[in-house]
């Protein structure tokens, strides 16, 4: 590849986001704004008997109040779960649910209006822990009336293939362990930040911090009967996102509602509490896996039993009850394989999707019961995983269809880097080394919203500028995107990147995207991108040739010339667009990607479908001290097969990134809960690992070239992360020999556990 | 609920004169522990007095004897100084465990060592404590830790504190009636509320006097991240050529901890036990009580070991 | 509301303010200079730094009528006449952001720490930016970028 592709690239934003330039939804200032607070709720679930706004509204500087009957309508990211409202109606559902919001001239006076609603309410039996929602209770005391036979469960996902329980029973061995995680939340820097702009022709402009402009579109559409043509959602800047802004948000929806009403333009910034209450983030789990092996090492069948604590509302839960099971179907063969997955709902903020959605926790669970399998048959942990590796190009029992498959060599190179055959089990007390492996879908092949259009459409236009613009939905959040968009353009052109330019995510200018979740981008919108800017330059191959008198296989493109290989031809860019767009100027091609049919017939088969999955072998070493249970994490080796790098700087940076989450999450991250509310929803005590805590990283790219990828790239974006944990967990065995079956390793933990082993 | 006034004395009298004309003051020093509890409406005065243009506060001055700090030196500051890196090792290593490195280029001595008490029920939003009822320290009737309505259980987090007391230091008040010199230890109250002792009549810590003696030295602070954090536990301890030991804990009770003796007149075992009797430890920080407890034990070990060789 | 005048970015404002008003608001609401990000609000992220008398503090616990007669330089003023700072042109070079919303408060943290240590090693600058929370890059390179900085400045 001449051009861009696999080279080591900036962002093409960079240069704005190191000067200050960058503009996130936050920064965007317009004339006679106000500003929007919420009042929100004290109690766990209480029915709300009466608001009285009276004091409230006779402040000055007060525009606008509105509260939960305003907006009654129902939504939620997906169309099975549609049980949120922007506001209470009638009940709250957990503690900082919003009930009222207030648009005042400013922050503080909307702030003290908040403060002078008052609101009466009555306090149901609340539900905080999963084993109680579990139980029957009478109508009025469940969370939502829709749950199941009288109990407050939200969805109950379930998958068997073969007699799983009867494999393992019959193994020559099997290991069952009950494991415990802690929710964790995104933690991304920037708050969530929304500014509404109701505009004179009757159309609303909203700039927000969202991973996903359509589906906020959509929802916006829904909850405020407004048509679609008359919403335009702009996504700016966005300060990460890691999942937690992929849903359509109540905060989005009420600033908007609250703009429609005054006439002006309306902002709402969360504190950092409220990033922190509105969560979205991981499921708080318990989960029962059993693992069974023959004495050869060969993986004889898994069965697991999952219960996921799901807050208060649906969120992507349906598809994370799922993917808690579905996923762990790779990247080793399994062919007697069950999962029961319960999702609760409890009175607490609601859970969602996170960096490496669902199958975070599972993997790990996996990846220790692999070790200990291994163990039990003193077979080296690395040798027992290449033993049950998937192939290259085949399905997996419940017809995921595998195709480009690098694990092998992933395992290979951390196996080689890390020395791990001297190193591993001759450390010394106390240090060291675990191995995991890893395994995600490079994008959902299954659409949420079931509907007859594409995934994705891209559309390139080339004026007489010279210059190509490329339209895209696509949501960059920082993972890169509109740098791969631009990259893909520039190669297929043969021009510089700085010809090609980026209009995104605006569902107004920009064709439909579904947003940045599932590791989908790369995979999906770069194909369309790649196929839109070949059409590009087949338009100019077509009329060049014509004009030129010259075969059309022949002509070239590279380094902003248009040529042949005799040189008979040989022009600028400039002058090759001048050829192109004579006699009828500016062109637009389109591309679009849309996933191939995948899948079996039964009920759940839909479930963690990917046009191509990505794999991943880690290893960490540890030190762990023996008398007060701290673990350091001295080193990570992290090999991650993303198909092609199309860029590896921002591969490489997904993959540290992503052991940076995956670090926290194992051994400082943990939102802890006192009653329903979150008893560290700021940084100080929610842990998020420091440059001083983050250990050295040694990545490898593994390439296995998706014949299906563009350019054969798949995902690096979530499936990273799934790794870091259990190869953490793993390592704390070798180091000090106890078993760690609850996150995060903290200590204490660690402390107990080498006690009780004594 | 806002402030009418930002004040910049240029003096300590200055700062005294203000005080004593506005009601309901706060003495602003760095900031960095007392503008959380102003953005939460954990206090809510009336007028703010900013220290930090009042130059005789931020000297550093030592002679054979002493060294003497001014309260508004940063903790930065006194990390550089050659004198205190000399003399006082211990100083720097507490004063580098605190915040982060730009907190300390604002925090101050004085306002570490008069940092406000923390617990986990205390120290949130105000819709948070609404939620919960509130508490004692608050405008509550329980704790909620106890869940009694007897006392407050907040803990002093000050690590600096923990190296002063067993350093032995002196600290110098300026009030409205003149001032007075004590022992740091008696600036402390074993109380979650009223923590702190000697401050009234609008009293100002202007410096902090360390006598100059030999001895070694031994640090440790408990936290998950190695930054950031506020400690769970903080020993510090030094023993003298004599044998005589002080030992300085914080993180684990009201008021920080002194412990002192000398090494042939008690054992290990001694010092745990009056450890444990001193510390009235309650489940009010992120670290689980136990293993809190369990590690004041352990550290006690670790120093033990450190100055058998 | 207060009178101040304030010298930012070497440009003297003269503006009213509150009285416990902070240097981030004035900065972001009242002079439009939204470089300077608010990640907390609590002191607990970084993302806020700015330089006052060439030190770095953060905008969101400092008093702006504290700032009276001192000289605060923000992320806009880093950069001249378009020609970009040691640090910030090899963040670029090196990937050492992601989403950009810490970055700011790397930068302005990262200035101080250069011009105050020449031969940085690997866990100086560590302890130096472990105020600063970056959520996306794991930090690795940041740390390189301000490395390879300190090469550049000498
Ligand atoms: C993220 C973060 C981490 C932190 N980590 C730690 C930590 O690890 N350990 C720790 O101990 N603290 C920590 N702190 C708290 C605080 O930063 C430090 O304690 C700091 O030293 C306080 O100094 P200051 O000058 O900023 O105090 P200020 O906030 O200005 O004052 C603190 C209190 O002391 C009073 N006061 C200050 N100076 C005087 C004086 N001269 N006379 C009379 N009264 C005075 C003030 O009225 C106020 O009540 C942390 C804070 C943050 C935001
Ligand atoms: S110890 Fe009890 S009374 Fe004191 S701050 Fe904590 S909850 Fe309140
Ligand atoms: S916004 Fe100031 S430190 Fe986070
Ligand atoms: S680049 Fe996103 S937080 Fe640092």
């Amino acid at each position: 590849m001449s051009g861009p592709i696999g080279k080591r690239t900036p962002y093409i934003e960079a240069v704005q986001k190191v000067t200050g330039q960058a503009q996130f939804a936050e920064d965007f200032h317009f004339s006679n704004m106000l500003y929007v607070k919420f009042l929100r709720s004290p109690h766990t679930h209480a029915k709300i008997q009466n608001i009285n706004l009276s004091k409230a509204k006779k402040l000055a500087g007060v525009c606008a109040i509105s509260i939960g009957r305003d907006l009654p309508i129902p939504f939620g990211v997906l169309p099975i779960s549609p049980d949120e409202t922007a506001m209470a109606v009638n009940k709250v559902r957990y503690i900082g649910e919003i009930v009222a919001a207030v648009a005042a001239e400013s922050e503080k006076i909307a702030h003290e209006a908040c403060s002078l609603i008052e609101v009466d309410y009555e306090p149901i039996r609340d539900f905080l822990e999963p084993d109680d929602s579990l139980i029957d209770c009478s109508p009025d005391e469940q969370i939502h009336s829709h749950s199941k036979n009288g109990t407050n469960v939200h969805k109950v996902a379930e998958l068997y293939f073969n007699d799983p329980k009867k494999a393992i029973q019959n193994s020559d061995i099997s290991c069952t362990r009950t494991f415990k995680f802690a929710g964790v939340t995104h933690g991304f820097t920037e708050p969530h930040a929304t500014v509404a702009q109701w505009n004179d022709d009757e159309t609303l402009k909203v700039i927000t911090a969202t991973q996903v402009p359509h589906y906020l579109q959509k929802y916006l559409s829904k909850v405020l009967e407004i048509p679609l043509h008359k919403i335009r959602v702009i996504k700016p800047v966005v300060g990460g996102g890691f999942g937690g802004k992929s849903d359509p948000f109540p905060h989005e929806i009420i600033t908007s509602y609250l703009s429609i009403k005054t006439h002006r333009p309306v902002k709402c910034v969360f504190t950092r509490e409220e990033v922190f209450i509105s969560n979205h983030g991981r499921h708080p789990t318990k989960m029962t896996l059993s693992v069974g092996a023959d004495k050869q090492g060969k993986i004889t069948g898994l069965d697991t039993d999952i219960v996921i604590d799901g807050g208060s509302y649906g969120s992507f839960g349906v598809v994370t009850s799922y993917y808690n099971g579905v996923l762990l179907q790779g990247p080793y063969r399994i062919n007697e394989f069950g999962f029961t997955t319960t999702r609760t709902y409890t009175n607490k903020p609601q859970c969602g999707a996170m960096r490496g959605h669902g199958a975070v926790n599972p993997r790990y669970a996996m990846e220790v019961i692999i070790d200990e399998l291994s163990h039990s048959l003193k077979m080296d942990p690395c040798d027992f995983r290449e033993k049950n590796f998937l192939p290259a190009n085949t399905l997996t029992v419940g017809q995921l269809r595998i195709t480009s498959n690098g694990v092998l060599d992933c395992l290979k190179a951390v196996r080689e880097k890390s020395a791990w055959d001297e190193r591993y089990g001759n450390m010394p007390d106390g240090r060291g080394l675990g191995i995991a492996c890893g395994f995600f879908i490079s994008g959902s092949a299954l659409p949420i919203n079931w509907n007859r259009y594409p995934q994705t459409v891209v559309h390139t236009k080339l004026d007489f500028d010279g210059r190509v613009v490329i339209f895209s939905g696509a949501s960059d959040i920082g993972q890169g995107s509109d740098t791969m968009l631009v990259q893909i353009t520039a190669e297929e052109l043969g021009i510089t990147m700085d010809r090609v330019q980026v209009e995104v995510a605006d569902t107004k200018l920009t064709p439909v995207d579904l947003g940045s979740y599932s590791s989908r981008v790369t995979f999906m919108v770069g194909n369309a991108a790649k196929s839109s800017s070949i059409k590009l330059r087949d338009e100019l191959i077509k009329t060049i040739s014509k004009e030129k008198n010259i075969k059309p296989e022949s002509i070239q493109f590279e380094n902003n010339r248009i040529f042949t290989e005799d040189k008979s031809l040989n022009m600028s860019w400039d002058e090759g667009v001048e050829i192109c767009l004579a006699g009828r100027g500016s062109i637009v091609t389109m591309g679009y990607y849309i996933s191939p049919q995948l899948g079996g017939k039964f009920k759940g088969s839909g479930a963690g479908l990917s046009p191509s999955y990505s794999f991943g072998a880690f290893i960490s070493e540890v030190s762990v001290d023996k008398k007060t249970g701290a673990v350091k994490v001295e080193k990570v080796w992290g090999a991650h097969d993303c198909g092609k790098a199309l860029n590896p700087l921002a591969v490489e940076g997904q993959i540290e990134g992503s052991i940076h989450m995956g670090l926290g999450q194992a051994i400082s991250e943990e939102l802890v809960y006192e009653n329903g509310q979150f008893l560290n929803s700021n940084f100080i005590d929610y842990k998020i690992p420091s440059t001083l805590d983050t250990p050295d990283m040694d990545v490898t790219i593994i390439e296995s070239d998706d014949k299906e990828g563009p350019y054969g790239a798949k995902e690096a974006g979530e499936g990273p992360i799934h790794p870091v944990l259990p190869a953490i967990g793993n390592a704390i065995f070798d180091a000090v020999r106890v078993r760690m079956y609850e996150l995060p390793i903290t200590p204490d933990k660690v402390l107990r556990a080498i006690k009780e082993k004594i | 609920m806002s402030v009418k006034s930002y004040l910049k004395p240029q003096s300590v009298t200055d700062a005294l004169i203000m005080a004593k004309t506005h009601a309901n003051y706060l003495y602003f020093a760095g900031g960095t522990d007392i503008q959380v509890y102003l953005k939460q409406q954990l206090i809510k005065p009336d007028h703010i007095i900013d220290l930090s243009d009042i130059g005789e506060l931020q000297n550093i001055a030592s002679n054979d004897e002493n060294i003497s700090i001014g309260s508004m030196t940063t903790l930065d500051a006194i990390s550089k100084n050659n004198s205190i890196y000399k003399d006082f090792p211990l100083i720097v290593e507490a004063a580098q465990s605190i915040g982060t490195p730009v907190i300390r280029k604002t925090a101050t001595v004085g306002g570490n060592i008069l940092v406000n008490n923390r617990c986990n029920f205390y120290n949130q939003s105000f819709g948070w404590r609404q939620a919960i009822g509130s508490c004692l320290r608050d405008v509550g009737d329980l704790c909620q830790v106890t869940k009694t309505s007897g006392k407050c259980f907040s803990r002093n987090v000050s690590d600096l504190a923990a190296a002063l007391f067993c350093l032995d230091a002196k600290v110098i008040i300026s009030n409205q009636n003149e001032g007075l010199e004590l022992s740091i230890v008696d600036l402390y109250n074993q109380d979650g509320i009223d923590f702190h002792k000697h401050l009234d009549h609008d009293g100002i810590l202007t410096k902090i006097i360390l006598p100059i003696d030999a001895g070694s030295t031994w640090f440790k602070k408990l936290r998950i991240r190695n930054t950031l954090d506020f400690s769970s536990l903080t020993i510090a301890a030094k023993v003298y050529d004599n044998r005589n030991f002080r030992i300085g804990l914080n993180g684990v009770s009201m008021s920080p901890v002194l412990i002192t003796g000398n090494l042939d007149m008690i054992d290990l075992e001694g010092i745990k036990s009056l450890a444990r009797k001193s510390c009235k430890t309650v489940d009010n920080d992120m670290m689980p009580l136990k293993y809190r407890r369990e590690m004041i034990d352990v550290y006690l070990d670790q120093w033990w070991v450190s100055i058998q060789k | 509301m207060i009178k101040v005048t304030l010298n930012i970015n070497d440009f003297d404002r003269t503006l009213l303010v509150e009285p416990d008003e902070n240097l981030l608001y004035t900065l972001r609401e009242r002079l439009l200079l939204t470089g300077t990000k608010k990640g907390c609000d609590q002191a607990s992220c970084g993302t806020c730094t700015v330089l006052m008398d060439k030190k770095p503090i953060l905008s969101c616990i400092t008093p702006t009528l504290r700032c009276e007669g001192k000289s605060i330089h923000t992320i806009e003023s880093v950069a001249k006449n378009g020609k970009l700072h040691p640090i910030q042109d090899q963040l670029v070079k090196h990937g050492g952001l992601q989403c950009g919303f810490c970055t700011p408060g790397f930068v302005m943290t990262s200035i101080e720490f250069l011009e105050e240590n020449k031969n940085p090693t690997e866990s100086e600058i560590k302890e130096a930016l472990s105020g600063n929370l970056c959520r996306c890059t794991g930090y690795k390179k940041i740390i390189e970028a301000v490395k390879a900085a300190s090469e550049d400045m000498k």
